[in-house]
């Protein structure tokens, strides 16, 4: 905490709350205690001594005691050579200052001169912050910035007010630097200023700023639905700020103690003081959301640098491409005679890679194309394509990298003729003709990814950047990078076992038509539709914490072998409207989970063979149980326990965790042969780990028979290790 | 029913000889434990298995046949309080009531009703299902002739209602081996009307006051006198009151297994105001809430499809969604050069999407795919509203014979297959249309071919 | 007989306008109409529809009680107040559909101004479901009608920081709408209470099916956003509920055929008016606590269908 942050600040409250002082002696000298007193049009009296202090501003008479409240808050103005008024001194000067400018500004109302005059706006009425709020509770305005003082030069003071426009980002001007004031620059330069334009000059004195903090108040007792009535209240409203008023002070010039004590308030409600000149900073987070003072920002940087500090959102509305994007183009083919060029398909070398940065390392929004654009390219022709997306976010976690790095696919072919397939260094992509002469260019791939990996994951993406390498031998080194983390993922997901975490997730997205079923998703278990696993899971709670995936807490474990705990019984009973009281996440026999409809495929217990049969959805024919798939769904489906069947993604038929409690992956006797080709990696790999490396051979198919006695028969022939377990119906 | 198929297995012969229709024993179990086959199916059961099994498996409230041959109706067998925690498995049934105080003309206008009260909608034939013939007189020739005529006029089973056994029997005689709703056995007169069912064959409704605890000391007296097919009329003529009490004896049933109370319920709209609207709307109280056998006054078109309706949808199986014939539905007299829009035959998109292509009032031409009743998102998900599918759907409806172009608009939301379908769909171009059936007007109106 | 239930759960109390005519909805501490069982302070309230432009393609039956005030919204809301009787009005902003009227929200804020100034009973203001537009159309809307503690809807879960912001900011209450899904109900409530809106001032809109058009998807849903409201006690489901019944009822095949044009059919207005009352009375079972109706006759036998269940008097 720096000293002479504090002192200033003091001075600067001490200094207002004198002027307060004496133009409310002067008001009430000329009069009289009952003469009222309001802003125009709002019901919230004197908002910030309303807000703060619960006091009801009326009359003249009805300022003694904010006044009072003020006074009582003024710290003593520290020695020079006294070392460490705190951090709370500082703040109460702040609130004193505040309550003191408001006053100020109220006394012009009585007595005059009208802070409505010329370019100055003064109070804002209620329908204002309302109409105004609204759009600071949506996003589509991210947020206000309050400019005290001028910036040096017009030019300067101009683009300052584009930028910040350009972000829908509401302006505040108040206060002057050497006489002259933001909104004078803007106005010499024959800006047009109002609410309707995002560009708010409130009046030129510094205490004009506390008409933003009245905004400011009033938003949270009319978003925030607080009747202010006390310090608990006020200090709500304080918090809302903090919270959800995505505000910053932006200092320009000189910082004198006035301005030092208005900023100084405007930190107790949550927003960051953004200087342009060299004044000292507090950089340690605490009340404010992020840093409290930042100082010596080059003034074209202050907007980026406010935007980070507190951590403003911004959405883009319309992607800069010149070609539609929307769903609607998912689907579209690049047909070979329509393609321009094409990137990848064993035809080039190609990747999409995605990993998380520390937030210092991104320069947000850049876009690199690191080799040959588009221009340079022949039709008809293969180039290399390397898609490297750096992020960076306070939640972001590096088991999100592969979740937002599949995200590519989706986005990428909702551009009109624009075509992709893959993923990691198997992708494929097409640019067509068509999107090609629109003025398709290999940057735009950046500009979709930018857009939509912010716009859609605002939870976990603060700020990203992404490089085009076009070029394949500056693109080898970071190809290489990429394998390597595809590597390491792999095994971080192989390595991930039920045993190694505390929190499973559950999904209950099916629950539109399977009202009870639950999917309990653990690192070896994931959702049965095969569409999410534990990682998936875990970012889709983290980007919407309200959704369909909820972390479970396993809690004491009831049979490590069945794979039951007395927290995931819990949830599953709550989220099964307690239709479902237990569940064995590891069992199909006694309490296996419930299955809803969209699994990939079914396991059925053959009882007399002693083993289990897996069928795929995609398989038509009959099974040896007696039941082609169709009807398999229709008897297993629906959210309901059912012994002897289980619905499972694909994915887990080689877990370790396999129906453990009946004997696991040795039980399985019969697949579809298609099933089997398409899981043969895995296949053999989990065979081969179990010590049976022949094991899959002994895995009947539909060319072997499609009956239990025929399966039987094999099993016999191959010596299946099933013939030896338990007997499955216990 | 709490028996899941891997208990119903265990009690099974084990060997798969398929007898009973399906391959494996295993495959039986699931049907029965679905309630989709009878144990009698399985001619190799033993006896111990047959008994343990039927015993353990007897529905808490009994499904009750009432008529006999095609028009037969069968209500109760419910199994849950809920419809979408499993499904309301026997539809209500309607009856107007006939009684032999009407004029001829009257009496005549109702048997017409009775049998023209017929709707075919999505696939299914709604009608009344019953007819009351009610003897006000106490003239036993009157009731009789009544029943005759009714017998001669219409096949549709009948509900008899007197209270005099003596009555009852010469009802029964004319009825024949109809195996009539026999309304009511009361306190005074159970034992005769109990004999009268066990002769004749026919369940008989139980008529109560109002106090359920009676209503089951009753009901006792007449299981112990050896009838199995029971009716319950709480005995309420308020709607409020008979909401009560048909809250309590399903719940009864179903939770507590009250086996007097676990029979279908009869209830009287019709004797609870005069105000025809008003019955309806009870009626429709009726069929949300466990009324099984509903009597009304008449069966006015106007007033009986909304109710018919009304039950179609409280007793479709919210797991198995009503579906529409496949095929091409022209709509608005469509031409060569109209549009061509393919959706799911679940039910509910079909009349959704017709509804607004209607609406736009645009003529085109819907194809609707049988995707075994799913919607659209649902149907491609499960495969069956994909390209393999729709392919030799589009080639063999016969839709080609009736346009010059070959444009097929698809469904918004499956706009992640419009390439590989139109790599597949030799000749057409996909055009991808609005998500939601709302936005169809607009897309219609600016749609050319 | 064993078998009452006890539920530990209770439905919210909203109250809709403000002063005498305010009017009250929810607070049942039993399953819909389950009198025997539990308290239900305030019965099922009606809202009579009102449309911002002249609605076409109406059949004749539900022209018929309103034909000399279709074009005159002002007019038409004190017909369903005064002679009708409705407990509420509910304003359709439907000029504002972009691919029909388009119009905007400065176009219909005179509009929701004259009907709410003109009315005493309390008002509700619909926009078309469409997320964007609504977007921009319901903060004007909104703020036209501010002072009269309006219910906002529908709240998409794609617009439902705007939509909702305007009835926090503008002091009403807000109606999410769910694609007939009881998890999504339930998570767009806490989306909206953790806006800031009390959920006392959130009214579940659950989407409505009409007979024979969905409403066996509605009524299950709504059973069990009960069920669990009742028996779980799951706070984000114990808001009252808000159904559209006119709006779904007179657009069906069956209710909008002339009786000459489908002889079977019978009389077209007792068809349409007793497709309207099934399709409200049924909802109300499942709990419904406000109808927003068409047909006067549908609303007069369901509110003796109310009075009779309920025991109330009229
Ligand atoms: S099947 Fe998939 S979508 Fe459905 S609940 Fe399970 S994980 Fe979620
Ligand atoms: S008839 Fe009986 S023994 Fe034969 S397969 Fe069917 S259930 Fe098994």
């Amino acid at each position: 905490m720096s000293k002479l942050i504090a002192s200033s600040a003091i001075r600067g409250a001490h200094s207002l709350y004198n002027k307060a002082e004496a133009a409310y002696n002067a008001a009430l000298a000329a009069k009289g205690a009952d003469q009222p007193v309001s802003f125009p049009d709002t019901a919230y009296y004197l908002p910030v001594a309303y807000a703060l202090l619960a006091i009801k501003v009326k009359t003249l008479g009805d300022i003694q005691p904010v006044l009072a409240k003020a006074k009582s808050m003024l710290p003593d103005i520290p020695a020079e050579d006294a070392w460490l008024p705190y951090l709370g001194n500082t703040l109460d000067s702040g609130i004193a200052a505040l309550l003191s400018e408001e006053i100020i500004e109220a006394m012009k109302y009585v007595m005059g001169p009208n802070p409505v005059e010329g370019i100055w706006l003064g109070a804002t009425d209620d329908v204002i912050v309302r109409t105004q709020g609204i759009k600071l509770v949506d996003g589509s305005m991210p947020g206000f910035a309050a400019v005290v003082g001028a910036a040096p030069t017009t030019e300067e003071a101009v683009k300052l007010a584009t930028e910040l426009r350009e972000r829908n980002i509401l302006l505040f001007m108040a206060g002057e630097t050497d006489g002259k004031t933001m909104a004078d620059q803007l106005n010499e330069a024959g800006v047009e200023m109002g609410w309707d334009v995002y560009l708010v000059p409130f009046g030129r004195d510094i205490s004009a700023a506390v008409y933003a903090l009245g905004v400011a108040a009033r938003a949270a007792m009319t978003f925030g639905g607080i009747t202010p009535g006390g310090m608990k209240e006020a200090r709500e409203i304080l918090m809302y700020n903090k919270n959800r008023v995505f505000a910053f002070v932006i200092a320009l010039g000189d910082v004198d103690d006035e301005k030092y004590a208005t900023a100084a308030g405007a930190i107790n409600f949550g927003f960051p003081v953004i200087a342009n000149t060299d004044i000292p900073q507090i950089l340690p987070t605490g009340i404010t959301t992020y840093e409290h003072v930042v100082s010596n920002v080059p003034l074209d940087k202050i907007v980026d640098t406010a935007v980070e500090v507190r951590g403003i959102k911004i959405k883009i509305t319309k992607i800069p491409i010149p070609v539609s994007f929307g769903s609607a183009f998912e689907g579209e083919r690049i047909r070979k005679e329509a393609m321009f060029v094409e990137f990848g398909g064993q035809k080039s070398p190609a990747f999409e890679y995605l990993r998380m940065r520390d937030m210092d390392d991104i320069d947000n929004g850049k876009i690199e194309v690191i080799g040959p654009e588009i221009d340079q390219m022949e039709e008809g022709k293969a180039y290399p394509l390397g898609i490297l997306i750096e992020v960076a976010g306070r939640k972001m976690q590096s088991d999100f990298e592969p979740v937002l790095e599949r995200q590519l696919h989706h986005l990428v072919n909702g551009a009109e003729g624009i075509w992709h397939m893959g993923q990691r260094d198997m992708n494929w992509m097409r640019i067509s003709k068509s999107a090609h002469e629109k003025g398709f260019k290999i940057e735009h791939f950046g500009e979709i990814l930018k857009a939509k990996l912010m716009d859609d994951f605002p939870a976990i993406v603060d700020k990203i950047q992404i490089k085009l390498y076009t070029d394949a031998d500056k693109m080898k080194e970071v190809l290489e990078e990429a394998r390597a983390a595809f590597i390491a993922r792999d095994e971080r997901v192989a390595g991930l076992i039920d045993e190694s975490v505390d929190t499973f997730y559950s999904c209950t997205l099916c629950q539109s038509f399977a009202p009870n079923h639950v999917c309990v998703i653990s690192p070896e278990r994931l959702g049965l539709c095969g569409a999410y696993n534990w990682l998936d899971a875990k970012a889709a709670h983290e980007i919407n914490p309200t959704g369909a995936n909820q972390p479970i807490i396993k809690g004491e474990t009831i049979d490590e072998r069945r794979g039951q705990w007395v927290g995931v019984n819990e949830l599953v009973r709550a989220k099964s409207n307690n239709s479902v009281q237990q569940v064995n996440a590891y069992s199909i026999m006694e309490d296996p989970e419930t299955s809803c409809g969209c699994f990939e495929c079914v396991v059925a217990i053959l009882p007399i063979a002693n083993g289990v049969m897996v069928v795929n959805r995609e398989h038509t024919g009959e099974t040896p149980v007696g039941m082609k798939f169709s009807s398999l769904a229709g008897s297993v489906g629906g959210g309901a326990q059912t012994p002897g069947f289980l619905g499972v993604g694909r994915q887990y038929i080689t877990s370790g965790k396999f129906i453990a409690a009946e004997g696991g992956f040795k039980r399985i006797v019969w697949m579809p042969k298609e099933l089997k080709e398409a899981l043969a990696g895995q296949l053999k790999k989990r065979s081969e780990a179990l010590g049976l490396p022949d094991f899959v051979d002994m895995i009947a198919d539909e060319t072997i028979g499609t009956t239990e006695e025929e399966v039987m028969e094999y099993m016999a022939k191959v010596g299946h290790p099933a013939l030896e377990m338990d007997s499955l119906l216990g | 029913m709490a028996l899941t198929g891997i208990d119903i297995f265990k009690q099974l012969p084990k060997t798969n000889c398929g007898d009973c229709g399906v391959p494996t024993c295993l495959a039986f179990a699931m049907k029965i434990a679905a309630g989709q086959a009878e144990l009698a199916g399985c001619p190799h059961l033993s006896e111990d298995a047959a008994s343990a099994l039927s015993e353990a498996s007897a529905p808490p409230i009994r499904a009750v046949t009432i008529g006999v041959g095609d028009d037969a109706v069968k209500v109760g067998g419910e199994l849950v309080l809920y419809r979408h925690e499993k499904t309301f498995f026997n539809p209500c049934v309607f009856a107007a009531v006939i009684d032999d105080g009407m004029d001829a003309a009257t009496v005549d206008g109702l048997l017409k009703q009775t049998n023209e009260s017929r709707f075919v909608r999505v696939e299914q034939d709604l009608k009344a299902g019953l007819v009351g013939v009610k003897s006000l007189s106490g003239d036993t020739a009157k009731f009789v002739a009544l029943i005759e005529k009714v017998k001669a006029a219409t096949t549709q089973p009948m509900v008899l209602m007197c209270g005099d056994p003596a009555e009852m029997e010469a009802g029964l005689k004319a009825a024949g081996e109809t195996a009539p709703l026999i309304y009511a056995a009361t306190a005074a007169n159970y034992e005769a009307m109990a004999a009268l069912a066990l002769a004749h064959k026919a369940p008989l409704a139980v008529c109560g006051t109002g106090d359920l605890d009676a209503l089951v000391d009753l009901v006792k007296k007449i299981m112990a006198a050896g009838v199995k097919d029971i009716v319950l009329d709480p005995g309420t003529r308020n709607p409020k009151d008979t909401l009560e009490r048909l809250v309590y004896i399903r719940r009864a049933a179903l939770n507590k297994k009250v086996k007097e109370l676990g029979f279908p319920i009869i209830v009287f709209p019709n004797e609870e105001t005069d105000d025809k609207m008003m019955e309806a709307v009870y009626a429709g109280l009726y069929v949300g809430k466990y009324g099984s056998v509903i009597m009304l006054s008449d069966l006015d078109a106007a007033r009986a499809l909304p109710l018919y309706v009304l039950r179609q949808n409280i007793y479709t199986d919210p797991q198995r969604p009503m579906q529409v014939k496949p095929g091409i539905y022209p709509i608005g007299n469509p031409t060569a050069d109209s549009p061509v829009l393919i959706t799911s035959n679940f039910s509910l998109t079909y009349f959704i999407v017709s509804g607004e292509v209607e609406a736009s009032r645009v003529p085109a031409w819907l194809c609707v795919m049988d995707t075994e009743g799913l919607s659209v998102m649902t149907s491609w998900a499960a495969g069956k509203f994909v390209p393999e599918k729709i392919v030799p759907f589009i080639k063999g409806v016969g839709i080609e014979e009736q346009v010059k172009h070959r444009k097929l608009v698809i469904p918004g939301y499956l706009a992640t297959m419009s390439g590989e379908l139109e790599d597949e769909l030799e000749g057409w171009n996909v055009e991808v249309g609005p998500r939601e059936a709302a936005d169809i007007p607009p897309f219609l109106k600016t749609w050319a071919s | 007989m064993e078998v009452k239930e006890t539920y530990n759960g209770k439905i919210r109390e909203a109250t809709i306008g403000l002063g005498d005519t305010a009017v009250t909805v929810g607070g049942e501490t039993s399953l819909p109409l389950y009198m025997f069982e539990g308290a239900a302070p305030n019965k099922p309230v009606i809202a009579l529809e009102v449309y911002d432009t002249k609605p076409e393609d109406w059949p004749e039956a539900a022209i018929a009680p309103y034909a000399d005030v279709l074009d005159d919204p002002v007019k038409w809301a004190l017909k369903c107040q005064d002679e009708y009787k409705a407990d509420m009005i509910c304003l359709n902003l439907a000029s504002t559909n972009p691919s029909t009227g388009d119009r905007n929200g400065a176009d219909i804020a005179p509009i929701v101004k004259a009907v709410a100034d003109a009315i005493k009973i309390p008002l509700i203001v619909y926009g078309t479901a469409n997320a964007d537009k609504d977007a921009e159309v319901m903060p004007k809307a909104a703020e036209a009608c501010q002072g009269k503690r309006a219910l906002i809807g529908p709240v998409e879960e794609e617009n439902y920081k705007t939509v909702a912001a305007a009835a926090l900011g503008f002091d009403h209450l807000a109606a999410p709408h769910s694609p007939i899904d009881v998890n999504i109900a339930k998570q767009l409530n806490i989306l909206i209470t953790q806006l800031g809106l009390a959920p006392e001032r959130v009214i579940i809109d659950p989407t409505t099916g009409a007979l024979g058009y969905g409403l066996e998807y509605c009524y299950s849903v709504m059973e069990r956003l009960r069920l669990a409201a009742m028996t779980q006690n799951d706070s984000m489901t114990q808001m009252p509920m808000i159904n559209q019944i006119g709006r779904e009822v007179w657009k069906a095949k069956e209710v909008k055929t002339s009786e000459a044009d489908e002889p079977a059919w019978g009389d077209a207005e007792t068809r349409g008016v007793l497709w309207e009352a099934l399709t409200a009375t049924a909802l109300i079972m499942a709990g419904s606590n406000i109808l927003v109706m068409r047909h006067p006759k549908a609303v007069e036998l369901t509110r003796q269908f109310v009075a009779a269940l309920t025991g109330a008097t009229n």
